[in-house]
């Protein structure tokens, strides 16, 4: 289980299935980092705290976070400890500065999902603009 | 489709009937070879979603360069009724006031002659590219963010020469997040990346003589929009809205078309940040327009600089408040350039395409709310355009042509290949036909400078 970026005309689609909602969150970190590019500036850590209204939001929020840094300091993440507690987040995240490439400009909430499957399984579907 | 019904030669329509949760039709302006395109992607469903909308009036319209976008198709539009109708910031787009502004210079291209390398490479070195990029301006955020391009303007006829002279009313610095604030304060004066560009042109051929064009003569268009700034602006509004729909008891078939009512606090609170998210996309339209001159006059002297002026300035992504036949509107515009009779619209082509000046006709007021088109469309995927070409062969390409190419990027210039996008023409004749503008000018590229 991984994850899969779809192209659209104007989008990118990010799928991702996981075991677990906290490895759908780590998928989507992975994911953006491949968007981003490789960077080889200082290593560095964030801090990262979020609350949202269910699942989904709280997956575009935490995909927002790692944009803006992305776009004001050219954060490209490695790696995050990640606690998830129902709909909110706390979470580490190791990464370097540098030059992410200028590619996303925004999470939108456009064909937005996450949710289990029968199986037990997690399953997510975000669309970014690029 | 078998739902479209065609109304006449270039406008079709999908009944108000078609879907249980439709308040208005869903209307296109296209001809049979881009409606076939457009059925390709799911832009036709998404203008049915936007038909949906409370308080939208007469239809969800949608321009010949129609293509999917979120929530809201690209090349859209959709005019809802104040002071309740609703305001929805995906009904912007994420790049709140991305436009064109043309600048035309004192001479043509054989007078340009062997100078024009020079003057784009210059171009390219005094306007950063790319995304994330900072310019090195220090301004007062706050004064741009109230009054628009005048900030930063060095001549009072720019500021005249723009839409809405470079500045929406009722903007407040204090309905834009920190966040927000912080992601644009230092882009002011920098293009941007993906579709973004500077491009120098030569004026390849007149339909009419209007805005004093001359055959030949050398023009500059600036595409660029809000940055970061206004990115975040529209993601802060798109959650908060998102968070009262139940408030508001507005069901919505996408959560991405998120809106609440103009007059609500969340309404009102998103107008006035986008109204600052437009005038900071003004202001650094209008700093690069400043970057441009200096660049004329270090490569052709200051007197090709003084003789350099703004032709106009359009806003493609915005909603504004607007009046038709006594009532009050708020027109999203989303990929759509206001188009009032006698005024200028720009319509890029893609890179290394020819674009066109137009001149907004009396139709648009009748048929669409003062509107035409704003560009191309995509007709590819960014994956599928790097897969049919190499950034390196697009870029020997292009020179080939005669066109001198700056980019930061191979890959971004592979995903910008013409190819990529719509025939640019076929879009512009649909709109003449259709009685919203007609053709001034057709500007062909002989230098592009990409985000």
């Amino acid at each position: 289980m991984s994850y899969e970026w779809v192209d659209h005309t104007a989008e990118q689609e990010l799928r991702i299935e996981a075991p677990t909602p906290e490895f759908v969150l780590h998928h989507s970190l992975s994911a953006l980092a491949e968007l981003l590019g490789e960077t080889d500036g200082p290593r560095q850590t964030h801090e990262i705290e979020l609350e949202a209204r269910d699942l989904a939001d709280l997956l575009a929020k935490w995909l927002e976070e790692l944009v803006y840094l992305a776009d004001t300091e050219g954060f490209v993440p490695d790696e995050a400890e990640i606690v998830l507690r129902n709909t909110s987040l706390r979470a580490r995240v190791i990464g370097r500065s540098g030059a992410a490439r200028p590619l996303v400009k925004a999470v939108t909430y456009h064909r937005l999902a996450f949710g289990e499957r029968p199986d037990g399984t997690w399953q997510a579907r975000v669309v970014l603009d690029v | 489709m078998s739902e479209l019904t065609r109304i006449d030669e270039v406008t079709w329509e999908i009944s108000a009937d078609a879907r249980p949760d439709m308040r208005v039709p869903a209307r296109v302006f296209a001809d049979e070879e881009l409606l076939a395109a457009i059925e390709q992607d799911s832009s036709l469903e998404q203008l049915q979603n936007v038909a949906t909308l409370p308080g939208i009036v007469d239809a969800a319209m949608a321009m010949p360069d129609i293509h999917q976008g979120y929530g809201f198709p690209v090349g859209g539009l959709a005019a809802t009724e104040l002071p309740d109708g609703v305001v929805s910031p995906g009904g912007v787009g994420y790049d709140i006031n991305c436009g064109v502004r043309l600048l035309a210079l004192p001479l043509t291209e054989d007078e340009l002659g062997d100078r024009r390398e020079a003057l784009v490479h210059e171009i390219s070195r005094l306007v950063p590219a790319g995304a994330g990029k900072e310019s090195g301006l220090r301004v007062d955020l706050d004064r741009v963010l109230l009054e628009g391009s005048r900030v930063v303007a060095e001549r009072d006829d720019d500021v005249a020469q723009t839409e809405s002279e470079g500045r929406l009313e009722g903007a407040d610095p204090a309905a834009v997040s920190e966040r927000a604030q912080e992601r644009g304060a230092g882009q002011l004066g920098t293009m941007g990346s993906g579709n973004h560009f500077v491009e120098l042109q030569r004026v390849s051929r007149l339909f009419d003589d209007g805005f004093d064009l001359r055959d030949g003569q050398v023009t500059v268009l600036i595409h660029s929009g809000s940055r970061g700034l206004g990115h975040q602006v529209c993601s802060d509004y798109v959650h908060r809205m998102d968070a009262v729909l139940g408030k508001y008891g507005i069901e919505l078939p996408d959560r991405q078309l998120s809106c609440a009512p103009a007059s609500s606090p969340e309404g009102q609170a998103y107008l006035a940040a986008m109204a600052a998210a437009a005038n900071f996309a003004w202001a650094n339209r209008q700093e690069i327009a400043n970057r441009v001159r200096s660049a004329v006059s270090r490569v052709l002297g200051s007197d090709a600089a003084e003789g350099t002026r703004q032709v106009y300035d359009v806003a493609h992504n915005v909603a504004k408040h607007e009046s038709y036949g006594g009532r009050e509107l708020l027109v999203h515009r989303k990929g759509a350039t206001r188009a009032f009779p006698g005024q200028p619209v720009f319509i890029p082509g893609s890179m290394g395409t020819k674009s066109f000046v137009l001149a907004g006709e009396e139709g648009s007021m009748e048929r669409s709310f003062g509107t035409a088109c704003h560009g191309a469309g995509r007709r590819l995927s960014r994956t599928a355009a790097r897969k049919q070409i190499q950034g390196s062969d697009l870029r020997r390409q292009l020179e080939q042509q005669g066109i001198v190419v700056r980019s930061p990027s191979n890959k971004g210039l592979a995903e910008e290949a013409p190819f990529a996008y719509k025939d640019v023409e076929r879009v512009v004749e649909v709109v003449e036909r259709a009685g919203l503008a007609r053709r001034v000018a057709e500007l062909a590229p002989i230098g592009v400078v990409k985000g």
